[in-house]
């Protein structure tokens, strides 16, 4: 089991005939997941490695009842592309945009809410269900068991590259991941590491969760108040970079848009203290991870 | 967010038909004298540099005539606040205000809506406000499709307990505004303090304003206006780091190369992405290195450009190593990486074997990078060790090289 993919999963790709996107679609396919469509307005009719390509959302919906889309459109044109999604009945949709615009983003992930579709992203690197052989996005590259394994423990990163370290940290402990997710470096995103809490609570595939996180934002928080509240009960493991960036001057950005220490909040030694309080297994060390998942889990 | 100078902010306002102070920049005393006396009043002399709280920092003067103008603005043009340096300063007329109030636009970043802060305490920080007077202060959100309608801005004062002919002009004022901040892709518009003038009349008094980075493509008309990445510096660049944007901008569209300079430091920290940097600095520093920048490096880059890094890293004076690792790579190929950042050591003519030199690069190709690292002298890990104990490496190649290393100040 799983949280948000499994090889039911009806996947779309939007933007399908990038660079980028062309190469992630090879290396999906050749991981084995299946995709049934892509979309790329003016390139209706043709093929990219198999995999027809529509004008618009609507028709390849109708064709192939996508569910789950893919976002890779240039950030001009990210928010109608997530606009035509939530239109024509898309449920999930990750995004893997970076630069979107604020604006946008903030009127996308509305209309998201509004109507009901999960969006994981902006700027994610995408999610991976190692025992189904699903994958979306270009999370585990062409190399996707070096990282990615089956098994029990959850993996929810703010950092795209730090998805794939994370969890072959969990493979290297000797275990496997149920599903890894890369939520998104930027401020505004779609899911939090407490909204998926939510789902990884109720999937009995689940035994344990690591979360990968960076200064800024209060997801951290939201994640202990969630756990406290009793909506999370398994382990979990805790890990926050950037300790550095207390020592220097406020409004200083470090790593991704998501990283802001501002007015105090968002500290790295802040969060873990709060994540410490509500009785996660916070490590100061990321190699750490090891030692306390084979003590916790045995 | 790039940040606005306030001379800015207020000719965006002043278009939109509001009531701005009348004034002028001055990079002189004597400037700032003519303008003063062309005023012909007392006037407010402010420091134009990218700093909120710039009147705690003592960077805002009055001056009742010409010559004080000019004294103000000699001062303040050799002052430092916040680090900028101050180059130019604006010359205003001083209104005479009956009321402070406060106004401002934002995104709530955990209700993912824009929303209007409104208060009639303003003048202070809004900080201040709240805690001071938290019944005089409207926090509304905004819906992010349908926008800011004027009944629901004439709520928003009306609730302040503002009425008569105000309401009508401060209703007119916040939906012009909103709009202002909406249009321009603001991540941050501030009217502080909004004045109510002896006569009746609003008037924005001081306003801050930045524009989000990311939409810079769609406002030509801002590109004068703004300094890109300025947010992401807490004082002006270096020059070393303007030659780095120049790095990374010269291929803009394939892969990253961030380069922040630490104060001192010795350890060239060669590092990404977003994540994996901040991982890696700070077991750097667990350990008792120094490093000398921060970097991230990430999105698959040209050899060029990290080349044109690695070199730039290597050149700030004081660095006596080298740290290069990143996270397992997704789609950066670290075969490339291997051949810019070999290429800059040779072009250097360091050696490896007396310069420490950390490599950790695993991901796409790197049997192909283990090859190119280890044929060049340096020492390479893949995924045989964890970013942690590469870093601890790094530290400890730092401290046999140079005795006493870790017995230095600072550790």
């Amino acid at each position: 089991m799983a949280i948000l993919i499994s090889d039911k999963t009806r996947i779309l790709i939007q933007g399908i005939t990038g660079r980028e996107a062309s190469m992630v679609t090879r290396h999906m396919l050749d991981y084995g997941t299946e995709i049934l469509a892509g979309v790329t307005p003016g390139r209706g009719g043709q093929e990219i490695h198999g995999v027809p390509v529509y004008d618009t959302v609507k028709a390849a919906v109708r064709r192939h009842g996508c569910d789950t889309s893919l976002i890779y459109v240039p950030p001009a044109f990210a928010y109608d592309a997530v606009m035509e999604a939530i239109a024509n009945g898309i449920k999930l949709l990750v995004i893997i945009t970076e630069n979107i615009p604020q604006r946008d983003a903030v009127r996308f992930l509305y209309a998201a809410r509004q109507s009901g579709v999960r969006v994981i992203g902006p700027n994610s690197v995408g999610i991976i269900n190692p025992a189904d052989r699903v994958k979306l996005g270009a999370i585990g590259g062409d190399n996707v068991e070096r990282c990615f394994v089956p098994g029990r423990v959850g993996v929810i990163s703010r950092s795209g590259g730090m998805t794939a370290e994370t969890s072959w940290m969990v493979k290297r402990a000797g275990y496997g991941v149920s599903t890894s997710i890369s939520i998104g470096g930027d401020a505004l995103i779609g899911s939090t590491i407490r909204d998926l809490l939510e789902l990884f609570e109720h999937d009995p595939g689940t035994e344990a969760v690591v979360t990968f996180s960076e200064p800024g934002t209060r997801q951290e928080e939201e994640a202990a108040d969630f756990i406290e509240k009793g909506g999370f009960t398994k382990p979990l493991f805790s890990y926050v970079a950037g300790r550095f960036t207390e020592g220097m001057p406020e409004g200083t950005v470090f790593g991704h848009a998501g990283a802001i220490i501002s007015g105090g909040r968002g500290k790295p030694s802040a969060k873990m203290e709060r994540l410490k309080r509500a009785g996660a297994h916070v490590v100061d060390h990321f190699d750490q991870i090891i030692d306390e998942l084979r003590r916790v889990l045995k | 967010m790039g940040k606005l100078l306030e001379h800015h902010s207020k000719e965006l306002i002043r278009k939109l038909g509001l009531k701005v102070p009348n004034g002028g920049v001055a990079a002189a005393p004597k400037e700032a004298e003519r303008i003063a006396a062309g005023l012909g009043s007392p006037v407010v002399v402010k420091a134009l540099v990218p700093v909120g709280k710039r009147g705690k920092a003592g960077a805002v003067k009055f001056a009742g005539g010409p010559g004080e103008a000019g004294a103000a603005a000699g001062e303040l043009l050799g002052m430092t606040v916040g680090n900028f340096p101050v180059e130019k300063v604006l010359v205003e007329e001083r209104l005479d205000i009956r009321e402070e109030w406060y106004l401002s636009f934002t995104y709530d970043k955990e209700k993912k809506m824009p929303v209007v802060i409104a208060s009639t305490r303003g003048g202070v920080d809004v900080e201040e406000i709240t805690r001071a007077h938290p019944g005089s202060v409207a926090v509304r959100h905004i819906d992010p499709l349908l926008g800011m309608a004027d009944f629901q801005a004439k709520e928003i004062w009306s609730d302040l307990g503002v009425g008569g002919k105000l309401i009508l002009a401060a209703t007119a004022l916040l939906v012009k505004l909103y709009h202002l901040f909406e249009r321009t892709d603001a991540s941050l518009l501030e009217v502080n303090p909004l004045a109510v003038t002896s006569s009746g009349e609003l008037a924005v008094a001081a306003s801050v304003m930045s524009v989000d980075d990311s939409a810079m493509y769609r406002h030509p008309e801002l590109s004068e206006m703004v300094q890109l990445g300025s947010e992401r510096a807490w004082r002006p660049l270096t020059d070393l780091e303007k030659r780095m944007v120049e790095v990374n901008e010269a291929d803009p569209y394939r892969g990253t190369a961030r380069y922040t300079e630490m104060p001192g430091g010795d350890i060239g920290f060669m590092c990404g992405g977003g994540g994996g940097s901040l991982l890696l600095f700070d077991a750097l520093v667990a350990n008792g290195g120094r490093p000398a920048n921060y970097s991230e490096v990430g999105g698959n880059p040209t050899e060029e450009k990290v080349y044109g890094l690695t070199r730039g890293i290597l050149t700030k004076p004081g660095v006596k190593g080298l740290f290069a690792a990143h996270n397992i790579t997704n789609n950066t190929q670290v075969d490339v990486l291997a051949r810019g950042i070999v290429r800059a050591l040779n072009d250097l003519g360091i050696d490896p074997s007396t310069f420490p030199v950390v490599v950790r690069e695993a991901g796409v190709n790197d049997s192909a990078a283990r090859e190119i690292f280890t044929a060049a002298g340096v020492e390479y890990y893949g995924e045989e060790i964890t970013m942690t104990e590469a870093a601890a490496r790094m530290v400890r190649r730092m401290g046999a090289a140079y005795p006493g290393y870790l017995r230095r100040e600072g550790n």
